[in-house]
């Protein structure tokens, strides 16, 4: 056990399983897998796994190479993960989608998809506009058939879900949002562990109030709990880790007890995760209070003040649950 | 914890924008200083001659090299002045001197715009924020190219877009304007740097998408062929973005169809620190589209005389109905890949970058497109000293008077975020703000 950053307990996972399977490869465009930890320790997956393995000190701009590749590997019997950075979603997702997320079941089950997409995220932060600000694309994947969707938020999780989804037989979506990686990070244990897909957690138990957010809306809303807490409501805070398959028991356990669901997510409004999340409890909860709090439905602008209005940020966070709780 | 700034109550909102539908009509949320509408929103023929280093341009490429080193980048260097004999410079000396003094008008204020960005970012005085991708070092490309435009051609630009928008007859206040993030900016401060766009100049805009350029300007180029016009339109990508399949396609269909658009390859040897020597089989990129029998230049990047011929080769095979060309120029960029890891404030360059060696930085830099254009069109007889050193005052002049615009320009109201994302209608207010908790009924 020991204090490691983000990156370091991401590339941890995916080198203690290519360490386990011979097989297994690791594409990726510029972000070469080296990280290092505050002792020094260097870990260099070129350097262990050659470049037969990885892609070396970086492929060329070409995500669906990348993306497409990866597939044929895994489809051809190799655990295999593709990483690509965040304005690359949409090159990435027709492979995934007509390959990755069907050939088990075109073909009968005759194939296996040990398959990973490793997504990187966007933010709602000033200055970059539109390409290079996007969020929620969770919503996108998991609406893909076969495709199952993990959203980490803090290190632990990070290396955990890396290792279950590395594991488990069908693609997985993984997505990797720079925002949750600053900040404190909980300990990470140094040997291989499993957060089990599909197995959601309730960081902060309470009575009035179920607040469901994930990577990276959990970081507003942590800057929110505590004003909540001075402000006399009692949240229920649950982090679903994986949004497909959906935790519903866990979710549905709280809503039961609390009788109010607030959604809070930095995705576009429509069609959006939380909408299903909401769907789901509301229909085997009826009668319960509900609101959702998302980014609109506008690519995010650059400049700041525009920004920053419309994020759903930490006072929009405490407006909505002191509202739901009026109701 | 208090409300932030600009944040309304709900019934304001809604007196605002009209009704609490799932849209509303538009009312401009934005008390502006500026009147506007929101609805309305190488062959070796034209080389100029052998490169006097290590490596002449053609024989032996950077391509295809897996064992690249920083440093490596120091063995293309191209010759120290630009011929002052030869197709290319005949070609270049026969312009009327009003488009040559435009031409290095153009490349001086895309250099020294972006020099004096690149110092109040690294001062950090104005609070400048966001994307900056230069282009300094690499200006004889843009130029070269812009030269052998018309006004109503198109051309589609790339992250690193600033040098193409000048070349283009960008406003130089309107783009500084946008840096600020300002409401008197080409975008209105919707987009920064990697967004800035004039379709009235035929610009395209800049992209943040590495590879978007060539379907954008292929498709300008297919609706002059619908209109019947002899406009061409430039895609301008780095060797980066030529691996995305977009590239290939765009160029495969446009041979094909003999569509007039043309695909110039900025190339710098690197994608963000990523050698191109190691992600590219070939000795050049514009080896990779020969079979398709469309013309391929490689040219000196940083002669702008090369590029020139080139491009005006290139574009009278387009207008005359024959199809795309491919145009490839090597080059340097003197920054980091974005933003400005490295640099000084008053110093060019930057220095001490993990993926190249400090030499072969200064190398090129002493390869200066500017001053080797410069050199040339003295030596050439064509203007005097004086001359360009009248330009440059009036240059700086204006750079100066662009940022004082932009200084005292107003934000854009943050309201003003949910216009703009569709043509006469608001995205409701209500999907961020609080509307009343909906209660579902059993």
């Amino acid at each position: 056990m020991s204090k490691k950053s983000y990156s370091f307990a991401q590339l941890e996972a995916v080198a203690q399983e290519m360490r386990k399977n011979p097989d297994m490869v690791f594409f990726y465009e510029y972000e070469t897998p080296v990280a290092t930890l505050p002792t020094g320790e260097i870990l260099d997956l070129v350097k262990e796994f050659g470049t037969r393995r990885t892609s070396g000190r970086g492929w060329a701009i070409d995500e669906s190479w990348i993306v497409g590749t990866a597939i044929g590997a895994a489809t051809a019997g190799s655990i295999a993960i593709a990483r690509v950075p965040s304005m690359a979603t949409i090159y990435a997702i027709e492979y995934v989608y007509n390959q990755a997320g069907k050939l088990r079941s075109m073909t009968g089950g005759q194939v296996s998809m040990p398959f990973v997409l490793w997504q990187g995220g966007g933010s709602r932060s000033k200055g970059s506009a539109g390409q290079h600000t996007e969020v929620g694309q969770e919503a996108l994947y998991a609406n893909l058939p076969g495709i199952k969707v993990v959203v980490p938020s803090d290190a632990y999780d990070a290396k955990g879900l890396m290792v279950a989804a590395i594991r488990d037989p069908d693609p997985v979506v993984y997505f990797d949002y720079p925002e949750v990686k600053a900040g404190e990070q909980p300990d990470v244990p140094d040997d291989a562990y499993e957060v089990p897909l599909g197995k959601a957690i309730v960081r902060q138990p309470g009575r009035d109030l179920t607040l469901v957010a994930w990577a990276p809306a959990t970081v507003e809303v942590k800057r929110a709990l505590p004003g909540l807490a001075k402000a006399g409501v009692s949240v229920e805070y649950i982090d679903p880790r994986t949004l497909k398959p959906l935790d519903l028991d866990t979710l549905v356990t709280s809503v039961r007890k609390t009788r109010r669901l607030l959604v809070v997510e930095h995705g576009h409004y429509t069609n959006s995760f939380g909408s299903h999340v909401i769907s789901e409890v509301v229909q085997v909860v009826p009668g319960i209070k509900v609101k959702k709090i998302a980014f609109p439905d506008v690519p995010g602008p650059g400049a700041e003040g525009m920004m920053t209005w419309l994020r759903p940020d930490a006072p929009k966070i405490m407006d909505a649950a002191v509202q739901l709780m009026r109701v | 914890m208090s409300r932030p700034n600009g944040m309304i109550d709900r019934r304001t909102l809604l007196t605002m924008f009209g009704t609490a539908g799932a849209t509303a009509a538009v009312v401009s949320a934005c008390g502006t200083s500026l009147k506007r509408d929101l609805n309305a929103e190488l062959s070796a023929g034209v080389t100029g001659g052998k490169w006097d280093k290590a490596v002449p341009l053609g024989s032996q490429g950077p391509g295809g090299n897996p064992n690249w080193r920083p440093g490596d980048a120091a063995k293309f260097l191209p010759p120290e002045k630009i011929p002052t004999s030869g197709k290319a410079a005949e070609l270049m000396a026969s312009l009327p001197k009003e488009k040559l003094l435009t031409t290095y008008q153009r490349m001086s204020a895309s250099r020294k715009w972006e020099t004096a960005m690149k110092d109040l970012f690294v001062d950090g005085k104005d609070g400048l924020y966001g994307a900056f991708h230069t282009y300094v070092g690499e200006e004889a490309i843009a130029n070269g190219v812009m030269t052998a435009l018309n006004d109503d051609d198109y051309i589609a630009s790339t992250h690193r877009g600033h040098g193409h928008l000048i070349a283009k007859g960008g406003s130089l206040d309107r783009m500084s304007a946008e840096i600020f993030f300002k409401d008197t900016g080409y975008n209105k401060g919707y987009g920064g740097s990697m967004h800035i766009m004039d379709l009235s100049k035929g610009i395209m805009g800049a992209n943040g998408i590495v590879g978007s350029s060539p379907y954008l300007a292929a498709g300008a180029a297919l609706r002059a062929l619908a209109r019947g016009t002899t406009q061409v339109a430039v895609a301008f990508l780095g060797d980066g973005a030529a691996a995305s399949p977009y590239y290939f396609s765009a160029v495969r269909s446009s041979a094909n169809h003999k569509v007039p658009a043309i695909f110039v390859i900025e190339n710098n040897f690197q994608y963000m620190g990523v050698p191109m020597a190691t992600v590219v089989p070939t000795k050049y990129i514009s080896d990779y589209t020969k079979g398709l029998g469309i013309p391929h230049y490689l040219v000196d990047g940083n002669d702008v005389t090369s590029v020139y011929a080139a491009a005006k080769e290139a574009v009278d095979f387009a207008r005359a109905g024959n199809g795309p060309s491919v145009i490839e120029g090597i080059t340097y960029r003197w920054y980091d890949h974005s933003g400005f890891a490295g640099a000084k404030a008053s110093v060019n360059g930057a220095m001490g970058l993990p993926y190249r060696s400090d030499e072969e930085v200064r190398q090129w830099m002493s390869r200066d497109p500017n001053v080797r254009f410069k050199t040339w069109l003295v030596a050439k007889g064509l203007v005097t000293e004086s001359e360009l050193a009248r330009i440059e005052t009036e240059t700086q002049e204006a750079i100066e008077r662009s940022i004082a615009f932009a200084r005292q320009s107003q934000c854009p109201d943050p309201k003003a975020g949910v216009l703009n994302t569709h043509a006469n209608v608001a995205v409701a207010a209500t999907q961020f703000f609080n509307r009343s908790g909906l209660t579902i009924s059993a």
